[in-house]
């Protein structure tokens, strides 16, 4: 393996993290350890040596300040619901779990704020303030686990990004321990920044800048009433052509969710949501804002998935049939779950013209390597995630699935797009990381990093690819942490 | 380390057989404030030797667009200011994929140019947007009006390219308007103030024009009721934006001077004509409402408004619902972002010691509110010793330091006047 970090956790070391936090917090027998060794990329698996639960910033800092006097490497995790091996321990013995620091600490209507404590679960905050009238607007799939710490690691979006924005666009404050154990409050509850932009390099640095332990999110003002339409298509090709009609109208969705016939099946297999399993593709297409101007807007696009060739086109007609739609859409990963042992979803994203070009390489590779690849994803960003489908005891599937899933991010980046939406690097597309950046934009990145981490003791092994390494040397890595 | 005097001519002859003789020029106007020489360098390239050149020689530089914010903040002038004005190319616009990449010396009326015809705008909308050169938006963090709903530079900016130490051409972000690959240097750029490199070319995401657009107006006997009429407006109906001007801002901008409330919509024509008969509602019966022509001409003035008369312009930011306090009994006029927390404030003063005590008064009121405050623009004469940036607290003015050191190791990029000194 590549730079692996120096590692000393010996009986001393835990004797002391041991004092800091008393024994409950504190995980040390591998049977134990085991649930931790993976998040939602589960090709890979590596469990920590150590798994601390702290229940404070300052435990955190002493435990950062032990840590750092030792030279040992440590990697932060939220819910584990990532799904790019952002919390795999790659040279960092000890875990660091925020989950206990599940407190929403002050809500304030007035100025639409909340702070909260960074193992905070993302949909609490919105449920929290949904009396109110408001929201906290990024919604990854994995909402009813995955913390906001998680979210703010990785700038996770989800189907409402496509109007509200990402993670980023909703983080003003954020209190930090920093790897030498310093605590640093980023940033603050008014829009405007005084200086750079620290919160702004730390959200989605994937946890390689210290622990982020609070944050002042904003909140969003729930809109006054919506319309989701589900739109029928017996291609995605022509599903996909629908998205940019409705969007280069003029139109800005609150979402549009794309789903393909093999997540449609398993959707239904799983939950009878009422989706034609004779369709090629459908779309879920949510409109939000002023209700009088909503049913106008709704036969606008109507109209326009109609062009586009869809061959119905149904209006959610209460809340129970908005629910059920959404249910399908957020639960389809679970769905995926009962058609294969093993899945890996890619995060690639493409301009959005691009949709109907890359889900027909996607095919092709799938064909090519005899592979299942089923697609839903977020329409309206360009952000594809192909679920390709293996069964990890069987070697050559495995290994065609991690080709696959390489081919189509190539694939990605060769039509103008990224290697992920919202997903993060992690340790799953860091080889990729030189098919769009340049050594030197490498080099600034890996810079800007050890600003926060100048020893790189904060999940290291992540997001920069160390020095010399190429897209060939993952191949083996991949094999071995199997 | 002490700032190296250079000859002048030695100087001259060395940039210009980068850029060529016809490229520099004395600098003219505001632009003196700024910087000793003026280089117009043809493309990123030339950047990265000027960058080499400026590093090896110990030669400071200042980038800019039209100079305006540089004017303001520096002290004294950079050795060489590096003006963007040769590189203005937009160099893609996907109209379906509503993107677009332009050199950062276009402006921001450029840009909109090149898209009015699709229907589309950046909708980042600063004062003046013909003087605004898009990497000095960018450094500058440069708003308007339109942050209330469609965000700022930093929530439009998908992809950035800048020259940066030893002349590294580097980019951050792509073309696709969801990506989290790498960190996020566009965040890192925004609103550094040219302390860190200097960007070359900058790529958005875009949105529709508005098909129709309306404007309410609402006076009001003090600042108070107008910041609560202002709050009870946002819960109720989505804004384009919201302002309170106080009475001398309100006469400056052609209305009564009276404290007034300013609500903007934007949308389609069903969204305009149910808003028309629900803002009194809201607002009660005797708010004018204004749409078309006369709406655009409002929102125009809105945009760029100045009060040049005024012996200095502040930007205070808190939290929305703070602002009120902060501004009730604040020197000065003020238009005021409501929704978003932010004010421009305009004082005047007779001398330097008295605009000190005023800001620094200021400053501590919105400390108290979790904000801060900075200066934007002061004359000259009465600047003294004031500090243009409030000054951040320990553990992140250390990590600003830090980020200062990482980016710009021998401090060429524009040194000495940001927060901090940096």
């Amino acid at each position: 393996m590549a730079s692996v970090g120096k590692s000393a956790l010996d009986s001393a070391a835990v004797a002391e993290l041991r004092a800091i936090l008393g024994d409950d917090a504190i995980v040390s027998r591998p049977t134990e350890l085991k649930v931790y060794e993976c998040d939602g990329w589960t090709i890979e698996k590596s469990a920590p040596e150590l798994l601390l639960r702290p229940r404070s910033s300052s435990e955190i800092s002493a435990v950062l300040k032990a840590l750092h006097r030792r030279e040992i490497p440590f990697v932060p995790r939220g819910a584990g619901t990532g799904l790019s091996g952002g919390c795999l321990p790659v040279g960092a013995p000890v875990m660091i779990c925020t989950s206990r620091m599940n407190r929403i600490l002050a809500i304030d209507y007035a100025n639409r704020r909340v702070e909260v404590e960074s193992g905070v679960v993302n949909l609490h905050v919105s449920n929290a303030v949904r009396e109110r009238g408001f929201f906290y607007a990024p919604d990854p799939s994995s909402q009813m686990a995955c913390t906001i710490g998680g979210n703010i690691a990785e700038n996770s979006g989800g189907p409402h990004t496509l109007k509200y924005g990402v993670t980023t666009n909703h983080v003003l404050g954020l209190e930090i321990v920093l790897p030498d154990g310093e605590i640093a409050e980023l940033g603050g509850p008014a829009e405007e920044r005084l200086g750079y932009d620290l919160v702004g390099a730390v959200v989605g640095a994937e946890g390689t800048a210290g622990i982020v332990t609070r944050a002042i999110l904003k909140l969003t003002r729930e809109p006054e009433d919506r319309r989701t339409l589900l739109a029928i298509f017996a291609d995605v090709g022509a599903a996909t052509r629908a998205v940019s009609a409705i969007i280069s109208a003029g139109v800005i969705p609150g979402a549009i969710e794309m789903m393909d016939r093999l997540i449609i099946e398993a959707v239904e297999d799983a939950f009878h949501a009422g989706l034609p399993r004779d369709a090629g593709a459908v779309l879920i297409i949510e409109l939000d804002g002023i209700a009088a101007a909503l049913d106008a807007q709704a036969r606008e696009v109507a109209e326009l998935a109609r062009a586009s060739g869809a061959r119905e086109v149904r209006l959610a007609r209460d809340e129970s049939e908005r629910a059920t739609l959404w249910k399908a859409r957020k639960r389809a990963f679970g769905a995926v779950g009962r058609l294969a042992p093993n899945y890996a979803t890619q995060d690639g994203v493409v301009p959005r013209t691009r949709l109907p070009d890359i889900l027909r390489e996607i095919a092709a590779i799938a064909e090519r390597h005899s592979l299942k690849i089923g697609n839903v994803f977020h329409a309206g960003d360009g952000n594809i995630h192909p679920i390709v489908l293996y069964d990890e005891r069987d070697a050559d599937e495995t290994r065609r699935a991690i080709e696959a899933g390489r081919e189509i991010l190539r694939a990605c980046v060769a039509m103008g797009g990224s290697l992920t939406g919202e997903h993060g690097i992690g340790v799953e597309k860091m080889a990729e990381m030189p098919l769009i950046f340049s050594p030197d934009d490498l080099i600034v990145m890996s810079e800007l990093r050890r600003v926060f981490d100048p020893e790189l003791r904060a999940n290291p092994n992540k997001v920069i690819p160390a020095p010399g390494s190429c897209v060939e040397t993952a191949a083996p890595r991949r094999q071995t942490a199997l | 380390m002490p700032p190296v005097l250079h000859d002048p001519a030695k100087l001259a002859r060395a940039f210009a057989a980068i850029v060529g003789e016809a490229n520099l020029r004395p600098p003219a106007g505001a632009e003196a404030r700024c910087a000793n020489l003026i280089v117009a360098p043809s493309g990123a390239d030339e950047i990265a030797e000027i960058v080499r050149k400026c590093e090896a020689d110990r030669v400071t530089l200042a980038p800019f667009g039209a100079a305006r914010t540089l004017a303001e903040i520096r002290r004294a002038p950079a050795d060489i200011g590096v003006a963007l004005a040769r590189m203005k190319r937009i160099v893609a616009y996907e109209p379906d994929d509503m993107t677009i990449v332009a050199e950062a010396g276009a402006t921001l009326a450029e840009l909109n140019a090149a898209m009015a015809a699709r229907g589309q705008w950046l909708p980042a909308d600063p004062p003046r947007p013909e003087l605004t050169a898009l990497g000095a938006m960018v450094a500058a963090a440069r708003f308007g009006p339109s942050r209330l709903s469609e965000g700022t530079v930093r929530d439009l900016l998908i992809g950035v390219r800048f020259a940066g130490h030893g002349g590294r051409l580097v980019h951050g972000g792509g073309r696709v308007v969801k990506n989290v690959a790498g960190y996020d240097l566009m965040k890192v750029m925004t609103g550094s103030f040219g302390t860190l490199g200097i960007i070359t070319e900058t790529t958005f995401r875009v949105r529709p024009l508005p098909a129709r657009r309306l404007i309410a107006t609402t006076r009001f006997g003090d600042a108070a009721s107008s910041f609560k009429a202002a709050r009870t407006l946002h819960d109720a109906v989505p804004l384009a934006h919201l302002e309170v001007a106080s009475p001398s801002v309100a006469a400056a901008l052609g209305l009564d001077a009276e404290f007034t409330l300013i609500a903007g919509f934007g949308g389609s024509s069903v969204e305009a004509d149910y808003l028309r008969s629900r803002i009194p509602e809201l607002l009660g019966a005797d708010c004018a409402v204004a749409g078309g022509a006369e709406a655009g001409a409002i929102y125009q003035r809105l945009r760029d408004f100045d009060l040049s008369a005024s012996s200095a312009e502040l930007l205070a930011a808190t939290p929305p619902a703070e602002l009120a306090a902060l501004l009730a009994d604040a020197p000065g006029g003020f238009l005021a972002f409501a929704g978003s927390g932010i004010a421009r404030i305009f004082l005047d003063a007779r001398a330097a010691g008295d605009l000190t005590r005023m800001v620094e008064a200021l400053r501590t009121r919105a400390r108290d509110a979790r904000g801060h405050v900075r200066v934007v623009r002061v004359l000259p004469e009465l600047r003294g010793g004031l500090e243009i940036f409030d000054q951040p607290a320990a553990p992140a003015m250390n990590l600003m330091r830090r980020m200062k050191a990482a980016f710009d190791p021998r401090g060429v990029f524009n040194s000495g006047c940001f927060v901090g000194g940096l």
